[in-house]
């Protein structure tokens, strides 16, 4: 065979991190011209890495890379580009304050001086009009909700003639009716002849959308085959090498009494926008309310209002008996309320180190006399977490930006689960987990639950969300739109009602 | 304690395991741009007819021989660097060292002439920076004026303030280009001067990492969303810095006055300049307290060195601040460039 029935050629590829970290130990990654390939493995297993190698955001420490049979060595990203690599990021790096256009057209002129922004327009329309991938021009990219921006990265590296479109767990994300447009897309680019390697945890979507798969494990290479010969057990085995569990034991509710309450909240964002209008709820020791609902309906609002980021308009918030309508977060916090956000840049300190990015929320437990920080305390909490969630990391003190994305992700939520807060909103707690970890998560939440904690778990992952919960709430432009048990709702009912249409 | 102090040592050595490539290529890149500095001074002085090998000589031997007059020409530089770095951690540009340390100077100096007792003094100076410093932070939290535009015009309006005052309330009887002068008898010595200004660094380290509020002001400035996130408020973060920091530049006022002039001269030529140097000091030493000892230890050795030069030479003044200059701009550019753009990335995010 010739070595052009290949788009990507990785081989031995090895990558030693600065700070000694052995990322990769040889690993070899054959990717075919036009077939959506899925790359698999735990958390910290190296996938990104493998992959910002690809793009040639970082350098392998050895190995040999082609592309479409030619030999490559990249010393950045432009060259990749050149050579036809689009890369989506988990995080994007789109300019948040741009509108959609002038994103575009800035990437255009990144391989283009000379275009024009009617040329970048025109091709986006272009590409829109043959892949379904449809979004507004004239938008703030911040202001869009999250699939909207992913669509506009995708675009954005096809603008660059992309032959070979690499997503990093692009639909971690992203809720089922946008997943599965993203999927339609994605088949379409392939007929177009373009090849796409797509990184996720989810063992269903690599059934659904790949045509073969590789599983990487502790930067090794398990091995490659084609999805069509294997079924979510075997490959499940292939990542961690023990069977994992699909189903959860839950056991019924024992709700006890009202530790939460809000009463009629009304929240207005900077733009002045109402974002939530007018919600009431009351949440009981021992229960798990899900809330469940298209990102950008105001749960971050909801969110942020209940844990005392925002303040409400309109309305009261009652923790534990007590009115804190008034409080700010630390204090809530202090009260035995933990918040964990649906973004890590928003919980995470990127350039400070584990035991730093703990104490975060976890001040007010280690101090001492003279508001002095006992970092040793932090140290004890931080090693607690890293024993409990498995976090793979190099030291306490490796600043948590060079953790693997999952890594993070423990770690954020890790340092709120060993607080064992009273009342607990969590939004997206497994995005970016492994099935070892999400399992592991969704099991914590529950124990939590039955040790008697009142927990709000808002997630766009609808199978989360009606296997974990006791009750569920769909949020629709502000507002509950249905609340009743999770047995009451099918997938079907649900997406229908998080689209705002009530029978 | 030495328990504590134990288990900081181990952090301390952990976190040099971990970070050892990250510590090595930044030695490397201060090493790198000083490399180039001189060499483009070299270059320079080449040109405009000096013999570069003899300036260097003179500067670095000069400048760096006499330990003890070192340390006291240090310990202001020491004190507006810190004034610069503290705020920038909390995401504030602090341009106004140079102010602060002219009223630290004042008053540092009234209180220590009229109560006899420099230490009072040294608390003044430190209490005037800080609320002139905090004066540019209200500004800034409370009615969103951009903390440089104010901190430009402050610088001024303190120069000539302090200027009129020293000759209309403050003069001295004996010689008109001065004003009161403390006895020497209270004055403290060059190496109480260098210690003191070392003491004031080790408790801004101590405060910014060891203590809530300066936990606090860190993650304020790494990242405003994880601070907002964890409740804590940001105007109470950029207050807080402003104020240490401005305190601090006060304070290195004051140990001008306490341990070299004892008094203020009428063009302020002994204090003009050195809040500007501050930036300098605190962008070579990396925004750590520790490093600004260093950093400032360095700078004056230059400055001094570069007096050397002009007084064995003859060269005029701006030969000397230009080498000085081109030296200090390489040395800081890498890491000055790193902080911009973070800073511009930033900016898109809010
Ligand atoms: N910049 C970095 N510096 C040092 N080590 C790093 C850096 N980035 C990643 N690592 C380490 O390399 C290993 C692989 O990380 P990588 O991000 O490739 O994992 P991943 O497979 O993408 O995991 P995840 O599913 O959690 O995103 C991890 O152990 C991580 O700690
Ligand atoms: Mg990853």
């Amino acid at each position: 065979m010739t070595s052009n029935e290949y788009a990507v050629e990785m081989r031995g590829i090895v990558k030693v991190y600065p700070d000694g970290v052995v990322a990769l130990k040889g690993v070899d990654f054959l990717v075919k011209r036009g077939e959506i390939h899925g790359l698999l493995g735990e958390n910290g297993a190296g996938k990104t890495t493998l992959m910002r190698i690809l793009y040639g955001e970082i350098k392998p420490t050895r190995g040999e890379i082609r592309v479409f049979g030619k030999k490559v060595s990249f010393r950045g990203p432009w060259d990749a580009i050149r050579e036809g690599i689009g890369m989506v990021y988990q995080h994007f790096t789109l300019v948040p304050a741009f509108t959609v256009k002038e994103n575009l057209y800035l990437s255009l002129l990144s391989v283009n001086p000379k275009a024009r922004l009617s040329d970048a327009i025109s091709k986006a329309d272009k590409i829109a009009e043959e892949t379904g991938l449809r979004i507004p021009y004239d938008e703030i990219v911040e202001e869009l909700p999250i699939g909207v921006q992913q669509r506009v990265e995708i675009i954005k590296a096809l603008l660059r003639d992309a032959r070979i479109l690499i997503l990093d767990e692009p639909t971690s994300v992203l809720t089922p009716i946008e997943v599965r447009d993203l999927f339609k897309a994605l088949r379409k680019l392939r007929d177009m002849g373009i090849t796409i390697i797509f990184i996720t945890h989810k063992l269903k979507e690599v059934k659904e959308i790949t045509d073969r798969v590789t599983v990487l494990r502790k930067g090794k290479l398990v091995g490659t085959v084609e999805t069509s010969k294997v079924d979510v057990k075997t490959l499940a085995r292939m990542m961690v090498q023990r069977e994992v569990v699909f189903k959860i034991e839950k056991k019924p509710a024992k709700p006890g009494e009202v530790v939460l309450e809000a009463r009629d909240i009304h929240v207005i964002d900077e733009e002045g926008v109402e974002r939530v209008k007018g919600i009431s709820f009351q949440l009981r020791k021992g229960e798990i309310l899900g809330v469940a609902g298209v990102q950008g309906n105001g749960q971050r609002e909801l969110a942020e209002a209940l844990a005392g980021i925002r303040r409400v308009s309109k309305g009261r918030i009652i923790l534990r008996g007590k009115d804190v309508t008034g409080y700010n977060a630390y204090q809530r916090y202090m009260k035995g309320l933990a918040y964990v956000p649906d973004s890590r840049g928003t919980g995470l300190i990127p350039d400070m180190n584990l035991v730093e990015n703990t104490a975060l929320t976890n001040l007010y437990r280690i101090l001492g006399w003279a508001r002095r920080i006992k970092w040793d305390r932090a140290v004890e909490i931080t090693s607690r977490v890293i024993r409990e969630l498995e976090v793979v990391a190099p030291s306490l003190y490796a600043p948590i930006k060079h953790l693997s994305g999952g890594n993070q992700q423990k770690v954020m939520v890790g340092r709120e689960i060993v607080r064992e807060p009273d009342v607990f909103i969590v939004a997206e707690p497994t995005q970016g987990l492994d099935v070892a970890a999400t399992e592991f998560i969704r099991k914590t939440l529950l124990r939590l639950r039955d040790n008697g904690k009142a927990i709000l778990l808002i997630s766009t992952d609808l199978d989360e969300v009606l296997q974990l919960s006791d009750r569920l709430a769909v949020i629709y432009e502000g507002r509950f739109l249905a609340m009743g048990r999770p047995e009451e709702f099918t997938i079907e009912k649900l997406g229908l009602i998080m689209g705002g249409i009530r029978e | 304690m030495s328990e504590a102090l134990e288990s900081w040592f181990k952090g301390f050595l952990e976190q040099v395991r971990i970070r050892k490539r990250q510590y090595l290529l930044g030695a490397l890149e201060i090493v790198l741009s000083a490399l180039t500095g001189f060499l483009v001074a070299a270059l320079i002085l080449y040109f405009i007819g000096y013999d570069p090998w003899y300036i260097f000589e003179i500067m670095l031997t000069y400048g760096f021989s006499d330990l003890g007059y070192l340390g006291t020409r240090a310990a202001p530089l020491i004190m507006t660097g810190l004034a610069f770095s503290i705020p920038l951690l909390a995401g504030v540009f602090n341009i106004g060292g140079e102010s602060q340390l002219y009223m630290g100077a004042l008053l540092g100096l009234y209180v220590a002439y009229v109560t006899h007792n420099v230490w009072l003094g040294l608390i003044a100076g430190f209490i005037a920076g800080a609320l002139w410093g905090g004066l540019i932070a209200a500004l800034r939290v409370y009615r969103g004026i951009n903390e440089v535009i104010t901190a430009i015009m402050l610088n001024w309006t303190a120069y000539y303030t302090i200027i009129y005052i020293i000759l209309v309330y403050l003069p001295n009887p004996k010689q008109s280009h001065l004003s009161i002068q403390l006895p020497v008898s209270e004055m403290i010595s060059y190496g109480e001067t260098f210690t003191l200004a070392v003491v004031g660094a080790l408790i801004a380290y101590f405060i910014l990492y060891y203590t809530d509020i300066g936990y606090k002001i860190r993650v304020s400035g790494a990242n405003p969303r994880s601070a907002v996130y964890a409740g804590f408020n940001p105007k109470t973060a950029i207050m807080a810095s402003m104020l240490l920091g401005g305190g601090l530049a006060g304070y290195g006022g004051t140990l001008i006055i306490a341990g070299v002039t004892g008094s203020i001269d009428t063009t302020m030529s002994t204090l003009f300049g050195l809040g500007f140097t501050g930036i300098g000091v605190g962008l070579l030493g990396r925004n750590h307290p520790i490093g600004i000892i260093f950093s400032g230890l360095f700078f004056a050795g230059l400055i001094i060195g570069g007096q050397w030069v002009e007084l064995l030479t003859g060269a005029p003044p701006y030969v000397t601040d230009t080498i000085t200059g081109i030296i200090v701009i390489a040395l800081s550019m890498p890491y000055a460039y790193r902080l911009l753009m973070n800073y511009v990335g930033r900016l898109g995010k809010k």
